[in-house]
């Protein structure tokens, strides 16, 4: 039985290979041919990159792409590398992804521009030798400037407030907590930043780093969450300490997590960008990627959607971040 | 026992054709040596992991540190390279011996102080993973490494991916131990009866030692092939390995409670997981799921697996309650 088994499946193999054709070459500008772009997010369970697909989705159908959407489920580090791995073999045209671990990635998606497929990102870059453009959502001057400002506004230019940031390490972070203090210096010089405290990206923990700084500083007039679980945790902090007339909560988070607190009064805006946007934009820029119509050394790109699209060196920038309050929160359902 | 096993691994085999046969019609691009190329490439660390995880299982044991070895293994493979500034092969050799040193410490505290390997594997599990997130402080990762050593995770040694040759070399040596040395024999008789192989005169601790001790060395090889896939090492590596490794052994047929079991049977183990995992994402219909539907395949093929496993015993009694009746 067994060797009869054994046998069987080498011949299944030998047949199979037999009739395998090997990938052809991913040329496609000036053809027909509908275009492939491989599109990843970090992980898929994110409502971050769910409301990032949508707007992918809806570029697929308006440029006429055929979309392949997968990534990570679990923490497995090396999980992107795989799909990209087989993406290759593949043979999609183009692919798209926001990356976890830059430098673990940049490896595979120089091998797949070794084989003749176009490389982009976006939300969190590769090195830049890996990919040809990024699709930069938001610069930290324009995250930095959006915040502060609106923290000074909120304040009335004078005043104590705190920030919650994921971690004390994270690159991202501390760059924009950089832009912050700069913009702090420039033009709300009445402003103080009392504390800076690191929530591990957790919002529990950040629900109990905000009640410690409501104890801890008295005088506290707003919470600057700059992760996004850090925005419901404080103002869920906020809510459960009664204190909404004195403590005002702002940050960077998905509209969706925040509605209630909005709508109640306790958290006055949230700071993103739409991302339904940036993922409309990633698969516009990789369709013309494809095509030959976008290629290095460009200065603009013109979107269906967004209009004239800048582009700095070789990041395509999104625009300014988006604010969202009362007035407009309902609208968006990320 | 023996007729078990082998109609245990023929459903496994089929199980094989099935899924090539399945993804080679609806897949895009399955049946591709590039493909091929990918799967093993893919399955090399979980199936070195299989591979020394089956002679522990043989002896009723247990090893859930083996992923956290690893990446403590790629942590200090990257340290004795760019901060100690030795030679990739000498850091590889130090990166090997932790590995071992991880194993021993398991193994000493199982058969010295007793201690089920389950809860002494869950606190190195954590313990050994920690370290590699306290050296790094859970952010600085090792990159920038040599051709030369990025060769073995992403060159080719006669149109074969290199590490295949290193998954071959171990899978050989592990399965000549297993079947086919008085060793071997040992493990599966601690695995039955571990007071019984005592009074037989076996030295039981010096065995489940060696089992451990083997995982770790094998463990710190497996960081090495994986670093050099990536070409990048971080704390997170290897993340969540260790229960993959168990979901191929125990696919493959062998007994969680020892005794029972074949080093063959974890390898059709790996490849039936790999080649499932690297299908659906192939199949148009199921492309943007597959991750979501490999995890939910996985668990439904481990239960059926082992739901057939049991078949025979049942209908076994079913036909001897049946005779009874009758009579």
């Amino acid at each position: 039985m067994k060797r009869i088994a054994s046998f069987i499946s080498i011949l299944v193999v030998a047949l199979t290979f037999g009739c395998g054709k090997s990938p052809a070459p991913a040329s496609v500008a000036g053809s027909n041919k509908k275009i492939t772009v491989a599109f990843m997010p970090k992980s898929k369970g994110n409502g971050y990159f769910v409301s990032c697909k949508q707007g992918a989705d809806q570029a697929a159908k308006d440029l006429g792409v055929e979309l392949i959407y997968d990534g990570p489920t679990t923490p497995d580090p090396a999980k992107q590398n795989e799909i990209i791995e087989n993406w290759i073999t593949l043979g999609v045209d183009v692919i798209a992804v926001a990356c976890e671990n830059r430098d673990g990635i940049s490896t595979a998606l120089k091998k797949a521009q070794d084989k003749g497929i176009k490389v982009i990102t976006y939300d969190a870059d590769a090195r830049p030798d890996a990919r040809m453009f990024f699709v930069n959502q938001a610069t930290p001057e324009g995250i930095g400037n959006t915040l502060m400002d609106e923290a000074g506004r909120l304040c009335n230019e004078e005043g104590e407030f705190a920030i919650i940031t994921a971690s004390l390490t994270a690159a991202n972070m501390i760059a924009w907590q950089e832009k912050i203090e700069l913009r702090r210096r420039e033009k709300h010089p009445k402003m103080t930043m009392v504390a800076l405290r690191p929530c591990d990206d957790l919002k529990d923990k950040a629900q109990a780093e905000a009640t410690t700084l409501m104890s801890a500083y008295p005088n506290l007039k707003l919470i600057m969450a700059i992760c996004s679980p850090a925005v419901p945790g404080a103002a869920e902090a906020v809510k459960q300490a009664g204190k909404f007339e004195k403590v005002k909560v702002i940050g960077l988070g998905l509209p969706s997590e925040n509605k209630a607190y909005v709508m109640g009064g306790i958290t006055q805006d949230v700071i993103l960008w739409k991302t339904v946007d940036l993922g409309y934009l990633t698969i516009e820029a990789a369709a013309a990627v494809a095509r030959g119509e976008l290629q290095k050394g460009a200065k603009k790109f013109t979107s269906r959607k967004l209009g004239e699209i800048t582009i700095e060196g070789d990041n395509l920038l999104l625009g300014k971040p988006f604010i969202f309050d009362k007035s407009n929160i309902d609208q968006y359902n990320f | 026992m023996i007729k078990k096993l082998k109609s245990h691994e023929a459903i496994l085999v089929t199980l094989l054709i099935a899924e090539f046969l399945f993804f080679n019609a609806t897949g895009r691009r399955f049946a591709t040596i590039d493909n091929l190329f990918n799967i093993v490439r893919h399955s090399v660390e979980i199936g070195l992991l299989a591979l020394v995880m089956t002679p522990i299982i043989l002896t009723g044991g247990i090893d859930l540190s083996i992923g956290s070895t690893l990446g403590l293994c790629a942590i200090l493979f990257g340290k004795l390279w760019r901060d100690a500034g030795l030679p990739p092969w000498a850091a590889a050799i130090g990166a090997i011996l932790v590995g071992g040193a991880c194993g021993l410490l398991n193994g000493a505290l199982i058969t010295q102080l007793r201690l089920p390997p389950l809860i002494v594997t869950l606190g190195t599990f954590s313990l050994f993973r920690g370290l590699a997130e306290a050296i790094t402080r859970g952010v600085d990762a090792f990159t920038n490494f040599p051709e030369s050593f990025l060769f073995l995770g992403s060159g080719q040694i006669l149109g074969v991916p290199t590490q295949a040759w290193i998954l071959l070399a171990v899978a050989i040596l592990i399965w000549l131990i297993v079947h086919r040395t008085v060793l071997g024999r040992s493990f599966r008789a601690i695995g039955f009866s571990s007071e019984g192989a005592r009074y037989a005169g076996l030295p039981v601790e010096r065995r489940i030692l060696f089992c451990y001790v083997l995982a770790g060395l094998v463990a710190g090889i497996a960081s090495l092939t994986y670093t050099a896939r990536l070409g990048t090492a971080k704390a997170d590596a290897g993340y969540g390995y260790e229960l993959l490794a168990i979901t191929a052994v125990v696919l493959g047929g062998t007994s969680i409670f020892g005794g029972i079991g074949s080093v063959h049977g974890a390898m059709l183990g790996v490849a039936a997981l790999a080649v499932l995992n690297n299908g659906l994402t192939r199949v148009p219909a199921v492309m943007n799921i597959a991750s979501e539907l490999s995890g939910v395949l996985t668990g439904a093929l481990l239960l059926s697996a082992l739901a057939l496993g049991t078949l025979p015993k049942h209908l076994a009694a079913w036909r001897a309650r049946r005779h009874i009746s009758l009579h």
